[in-house]
């Protein structure tokens, strides 16, 4: 979409042409004629009205026919003008925005209105919009109470596919009784309840008050929250806790000119050193080094930007950091995802779509149709922080490595998927394809990646 | 690099989720145009002719000076009425034009991006989400809650809420067993309509025969036959099946269980008409006919699932732009929202292995990558030449683990 017009984008180009249509007039040039006969009717009526004469009445009217007339033609070019504009909008859509038919014929997600409205919700309440997320709980329940019956059974007669009833566990419609049809849909409604959301808005409203704190640099909120939590963050390998503490100690040694924190015991080189006396003690075993070196930070005082330490001091982007740290955490902690899943999957689907629609329009005469597989046809090309996981890919099979068809180890330590070591095997012995070793079947082992 | 390339905004073809933005008010402001043209036309004739009438009737004296007054004031009248109906026109069409100039503006903005690594293509690509959605929640009726989303972020101008109330208000209203409403919709857009071949009129007219015929009383009879020689009957050759089975109702009655009669009798026949209706309106005026989340979401779900999404166990590795802190973040489609929505789209294609660097093996079947179970190790506390596993918390030894090679 959007012919380049030399380095010009389409959106660009176009929006030159509209600040150029914006200076041709609009409908409201009609109404000032209208003004004008509406002017000249109420002359002739004074005029009429006041003599009361036929003379005059047919005088003045043989005299008002062509004024009118003529203005009634000036309306007239006026829609013309109109007319032409629209057209021009019309043209200059069609250059730098011509229309492309979006995939139409399946929609793969009609049939999950629960889980979408699920998404939505959870997405609201993530990004703090508790209101519209508690407006839109309460209308998805009152709709699918009210409508539930009729849409189901509508959805269900025309292109319902089958796959799409396994997702929802109790959901049996495709027997199209009227009364499993009504528990369905109390079990869309169910959906959204189960959601917890009070809970869940609960655990946000409390991620963001963390956030909000962090902002305006009070670390205390976090600090708690690490250390309510400190079991479950280092069974995930999370530092966390300490790097608060940590910014805490440098933060307090900053003093309060800096910080601007009371200018008492609690603050300054001497509240560090509190401090760290007091916290520091349960990080020992584990980050003795660094304690160290914060510790010596207290010798190099003084002169602070030429020392050793300095960098442990520069505090741009560390509440920042420590913020985003805290998101991903605390997100992790309830098994969701850091960034809102459904940001990024609307991102990933405008990322991925051109590529979806090249493919399925050269491969339309052919019939084929990628959406009954279970891997896509044509690569969907990401940026790096959109995948996720490993990705293993059989260098001989050339295919993605799945629970049915894990990755294996041989001896010499090359991987490859199960099925390709079997097809590779001649007896119970086999060749790697890429070093000259041979091994026996028995000894590749599946591998977790 | 690869990565660059995955990056980089391709303008031409970024935009293909946004064409009903522009689209959208384009026709409304050719529908616009339309009912400012008819309107005008229809007055303006009746203006001229009773001008022309009064003062030839004038010259003839066959019309008064006091009917000529009379006339006049009835002109004025009509001139007026023409007034205020333009005017509301010109209104809705500068309306309409501002909104197309905000909506080029946010989409020219994405102009000044060349990759999605851009701090402001974040922000642009929120507004995306926030359109999106608010599309949703309107097309399900979920009014309140897109009015509200579209305030809190003020998008009014780059969202359709107007035109999907209007539709939702006519959908409710068939719904609920009134064809008036979608009728003077069908007048409406009578011309477009035909040009369409659709149907809706039709089946409106059919649901009004159906609904006579259920009333049942001898008066409603005389009327249902009116009604089909007028509206049905000439439909004979374009909807052959149809007449011949709404003919076939006057020997059924409203509780028969024969088909085809009992499904035209069936209340669920009014869903059907909603679903008609919504087709037809969204046709008319280019809207894709399922929300556009649909479609950016069943790209994007397969695009970001991998066969480990649904896996049953675990995976150890991730990918090295997640582990900067030791700790990953969860996956998307892994994460509760999108989980059970993406299990039946197909997971996207690789064609190459993308894995951490210098991977080994655990004694338990597990591979990491050197870099990650050192740093962990460290921070666990562990002695020299131990690892600890980053799932399972299991310690090896380091003598334990295996080079694993990747081709």
């Amino acid at each position: 979409m959007g012919d380049m017009e030399g380095n010009r984008t389409g959106m660009e180009t176009l929006e030159r042409d509209l600040a150029a249509l914006s200076k041709m007039p609009g409908l409201s040039a009609m109404v000032d004629n209208v003004d004008t006969i509406i002017e000249q009717l109420s002359k002739a009526r004074e005029k009429v009205a006041a003599a009361r004469d036929p003379h005059t009445a047919s005088m003045t009217m043989t005299k008002l026919q062509n004024p009118i007339k003529l203005a009634f033609d000036k309306v007239n070019d006026n829609l013309k003008d109109v007319a032409s504009r629209n057209k021009k909008l019309g043209k200059a859509l069609d250059k730098s925005f011509p229309l492309e038919n979006l995939p139409a014929d399946h929609d793969a997600m009609a049939n999950q209105p629960a889980l979408i409205n699920r998404a939505i919700a959870m997405h609201l309440l993530r990004e703090g919009q508790f209101s519209v997320a508690s407006t839109f709980i309460d209308e998805a329940q009152d709709i699918a109470a009210h409508h539930g019956l009729y849409s189901r059974v509508g959805a269900h007669d025309d292109t319902a596919s089958p796959e799409g009833d396994v997702l929802m566990g109790e959901d049996d419609s495709s027997q199209g009784d009227m009364l499993l049809s009504i528990t369905a849909s109390s079990s869309d409604h169910q959906e959204l309840s189960s959601l917890q959301s009070q809970e869940l808005q609960a655990k946000f409203a409390e991620m963001y008050g963390v956030l909000q704190e962090l902002k305006a640099r009070n670390l205390r909120p976090a600090i708690d929250w690490a250390r309510s939590n400190s079991a479950e963050l280092e069974a995930r390998g999370s530092n966390l806790e300490f790097e608060l503490c940590k910014l805490q100690y440098v933060w307090l040694f900053l003093g309060p000119t800096i910080n601007g924190l009371p200018d008492d015991e609690y603050n300054g080189r001497s509240g560090a050193l509190l401090y760290a006396r007091q916290r520091f003690g349960r990080f020992q075993p584990r980050h003795l080094s660094e304690i160290q070196k914060l510790a010596s930070a207290l010798v190099f005082a003084p002169n602070l930007a030429q020392s050793p330490c300095k960098s442990i001091f520069t505090i741009d982007s560390a509440f920042t950091d420590v913020a985003s740290s805290f998101t991903r955490e605390f997100c992790s902690l309830l098994g969701l995802s850091a960034e809102s899943p459904l940001y990024i999957a609307v991102t990933a689907g405008a990322l991925a779509l051109p590529y979806q629609m090249k493919f399925t329009s050269r491969t339309k005469s052919r019939g084929t149709e990628w959406t009954t597989s279970t891997e896509l046809a044509f690569e969907t090309p990401l940026p790096k922080r959109m995948v996720y996981h490993s990705i293993f890919v059989c260098p001989v099979a050339k295919e993605q490595t799945t629970d049915t068809n894990p990755p294996m180890m041989i001896t010499c330590g090359h991987v490859l998927a199960k099925e390709t070591l079997q097809k590779l095997c001649k007896g119970t012995r086999f060749k790697c394809p890429y070093c000259p070793s041979e091994g026996q079947i028995k000894d590749a082992r599946q591998i977790i990646l | 690099m690869a990565d660059q390339e995955a990056s980089k905004i391709t303008h031409s073809n970024h935009l293909l989720l946004d064409q009903p933005l522009l689209r959208l008010p384009y026709e409304l402001l050719r529908k616009n145009f339309r009912g400012a043209h008819f309107h005008f036309e229809k007055e303006s004739s009746s203006v001229k002719n009773l001008l022309r009438d009064t003062a030839t009737g004038s010259l003839d004296g066959k019309v008064s000076p006091d009917d000529v007054v009379k006339n006049l004031d009835a002109m004025l009248a009509k001139m007026r009425g023409m007034k205020r109906k333009l005017s509301a026109y010109a209104e809705e069409e500068a309306h309409l034009f501002k909104q197309v100039d905000a909506r080029v503006a946010h989409l020219r903005e994405l102009s000044d991006m060349q990759t999605v690594e851009d701090v402001k293509y974040e922000a642009w690509s929120r507004q995306r989400l926030d359109r999106l959605l608010v599309d949703y929640l309107l097309r399900h009726g979920y009014n309140d809650s897109a009015q509200s989303l579209a305030s809190e972020r003020q998008m009014e101008d780059l969202v359709d809420i107007d035109t999907f109330v209007a539709m939702s208000k006519i959908r409710k209203s068939l719904e609920s067993g009134s064809v008036q409403e979608a009728l003077a919709w069908c007048n409406d857009n009578k011309k477009e309509l035909r040009r369409m071949n659709s149907n809706l009129e039709f089946m409106l007219r059919c649901q009004q025969y159906v609904e006579m015929m259920r009333a049942g009383a001898e008066l409603k009879m005389v009327e249902a036959t009116t009604h089909a020689k007028r509206y049905i009957v000439p439909f004979s050759s374009t909807y052959p099946t149809e007449v011949r089975q709404v003919a076939g109702l006057l020997a059924y009655k409203p509780d028969t269980t024969v088909e085809p009669y009992a499904s035209w009798y069936s209340h669920e026949r009014w869903t059907k008409l909603a679903d008609i209706f919504v087709e037809a309106h969204n046709q008319l005026l280019g809207l894709p006919s399922f929300p556009l989340l649909h479609i950016a979401l069943s790209s994007g779900l397969s695009a970001l699932k991998t066969p480990a999404c649904h896996s049953s166990q675990a995976t150890s590795s991730s990918q090295p732009s997640h582990s900067t802190s030791l700790t990953t973040s969860v996956c998307p489609i892994c994460s509760t929202e999108l989980n059970e929505l993406a299990r039946n789209v197909p997971y996207a294609h690789h064609a190459t292995s993308h894995v951490e660097h210098d991977l080994l093996l655990m004694p338990n079947g597990r591979v990491y990558g050197k870099q990650r179970l050192e740093e962990y190790a460290v921070k666990a506390g562990l002695p020299d030449g131990q690892f600890k596993d980053l799932v399972t918390g299991e310690t090896f030894p380091s003598d334990k683990l295996k080079k694993v090679f990747i081709t």
